[in-house]
């Protein structure tokens, strides 16, 4: 009976303690926020996941002087897991909040280990409007922004149960949105192996607040869903940009990039330019996504990847909304894909 | 004999029309374009009234050259790194002293800089059609000296517009097109 492993114990390695950080707003406008963060830790518990309580997490966050809620990084995460039992923290940023019909939603989700450093257990993202599926008749249609919420939630906690149990499935790629633009150096195709890239912030040049940052969630998200990349925490890239000072004019310099490659101990960094990064305003329009990636190989200190990619959501859409995208996030989504995809292949 | 006159006057301006014009692309001879390795784009001037447009045609540039695989192009934050230290007054028309400091800081073969024009829409009547101009040079860093310089202008309202509307084709597209053109004649020197 002693070597029978504990049911109790098995259940708390499936569905460990979390910390379920305060929701970080990028969307530019005032949101809901607690509102979010309520229904999320609804859901977490209802799957099972044991939450940490508010009011330690207060107290931790104060004590620690944590404002940065869209990361973690090593030393906050190792304290986290010592002081309050937590084996993981939920991040969870709010890209886009719109109330007015038809509503809209874009939200992305990961999750952190306790650890220094910390490691990306998951991550997801999800973008939907009120009209994306209107169906026979209209029937559908989501008028109200709450249900709409709720619905964005629920799918994220689905593909964070299916990542849990190891059952999540990584969407294929579209050829529309492949880089219209793209150099590869073959220094990169010469070694195959699982890479740690650092994924830096984008420099925005659109006239969306925080696209820089959103698009960078795009890309972590999508190279860590990839098999031979390692992607460093932003909370970890975020704290050591400030320890170096790093201010990034046009993109980052060779000597900065040296200074993050050895003390992340990174092989590959990713940066670029977004130039444009638009949601629909109502119910027609499109969404439009531009911008422009580097990367630079620790081994050769040179540009080894460089891509130019832009999209509309309508893009390759001729009858009947076919194939249509409804939200940037989307849209920015399958292009970042095809972008990792392209590093790799 | 007057009608052959007429003829040959129409002939004669038509293939002046369809030939390219000399003007538009400068390369010095004397040259080895060889011998250029790794080049530094300096950031555009821009003459349009829209913002930020330097930035867009810079980057389709930039990652246009860099495709060809003949060139290493110096990524953009080491090339402002570059500026900063040079104390670079004005990027978009550098004088001989300061391409040659900007090449050592940078281990650059050649420096090139360049203006953007027109960008955007053009309006005709009722007809509309988007349009880009753009001219670049290409300086030797030994000497600090232009070697190449070349111009474009795609887009515009051609005949399709006037008739049938449409508003021409997307700005990223003659973009590329534009910048096709500035590369073809890089390379045709």
């Amino acid at each position: 009976m002693e070597n029978q492993p504990d049911k109790t114990d098995a259940d708390k390695a499936d569905h460990p303690l979390l910390a379920v950080f305060p929701v970080q707003n990028l969307s530019g406008i005032p949101a809901p926020l607690q509102e979010v963060r309520e229904t999320l830790i609804n859901l977490l518990q209802q799957q099972g996941f044991a939450v940490l309580d508010d009011k330690t997490l207060e107290t931790f966050m104060t004590a620690h002087r944590v404002r940065n809620v869209g990361g973690i990084d090593g030393g906050t995460a190792q304290a986290l897991k010592q002081e309050t039992g937590a084996e993981a923290t939920l991040i969870t940023s709010l890209e886009l909040y719109g109330e007015k019909y038809p509503p809209k939603i874009s939200l992305t989700c990961r999750l952190v280990t306790a650890s220094d450093p910390p490691l990306i257990r998951w991550i997801d993202n999800v973008g939907m409007t009120g009209d994306e599926s209107p169906g026979l008749l209209g029937l559908g249609l989501i008028g109200q922004v709450d249900a709409l919420r709720d619905k964005a939630l629920q799918t994220l906690m689905a593909s964070l149960q299916e990542s849990m149990a190891g059952e999540q499935e990584i969407p294929g790629t579209k050829n529309k949105f492949r880089p219209k633009l793209a150099f590869r150096s073959d220094t990169l195709a010469q070694e195959k192996r699982k890479y740690g890239i650092v994924v830096l912030p984008f420099f925005n040049l659109s006239d969306r607040k925080n696209a820089g940052e959103i698009i960078v969630l795009h890309f972590v998200k999508e190279l860590q869903n990839l098999p031979n990349f390692q992607v460093v925490e932003p909370g970890v890239v975020f704290k050591e940009l400030l320890r170096f000072r790093v201010i990034m004019d046009d993109g980052i310099s060779l000597p900065n990039a040296a200074a993050i490659f050895s003390d992340l101990n990174a092989d590959l960094i990713l940066s670029g330019k977004i130039l444009d990064y638009q949601d629909a305003l109502g119910p027609w329009g499109s969404p439009y996504v531009d911008f422009s990636t580097v990367m630079f190989f620790n081994n050769s200190r040179e540009m080894v990847w460089a891509s130019k990619s832009y999209n509309k959501g309508s893009d390759g859409v001729f009858f009947f909304d076919v194939g249509r995208v409804s939200t940037a996030n989307d849209v920015a989504s399958q292009m970042a894909r095809s972008v990792a995809e392209m590093i790799v292949n | 004999m007057w009608l052959k006159k007429i003829i040959l006057s129409v002939i004669l301006a038509l293939l002046t029309a369809c030939a390219a014009s000399p003007l538009s692309t400068y390369h010095d001879t004397e040259m080895d374009f060889g011998s250029i390795q790794t080049v530094a784009v300096l950031p555009f001037a821009n003459l349009t009234g829209h913002t930020r447009v330097e930035e867009r045609v810079r980057d389709v540039f930039m990652n246009m050259l860099l495709a060809t695989a003949s060139l290493y192009v110096i990524p953009p934050g080491e090339v402002a790194r570059g500026i900063s230290r040079v104390q670079l007054v004005d990027s978009a028309a550098p004088s001989a002293e300061e391409v040659q400091k900007l090449g050592v800081a940078l281990s650059a073969d050649a420096v090139i800089s360049g203006v953007v024009r027109e960008y955007g829409e053009v309006r005709s009547g009722t007809a509309a059609s988007n349009v880009i101009s753009i001219g670049l040079q290409l300086m030797e860093v030994q000497t600090g000296r232009v070697i190449w310089s070349g111009s474009t202008t795609k887009g515009g309202i051609n005949m399709q517009d006037r008739l049938l509307g449409g508003g021409g084709q997307p700005m990223n597209d003659i973009t590329e097109e534009a910048v096709l053109d500035l590369i073809h004649q890089l390379f045709n020197s």
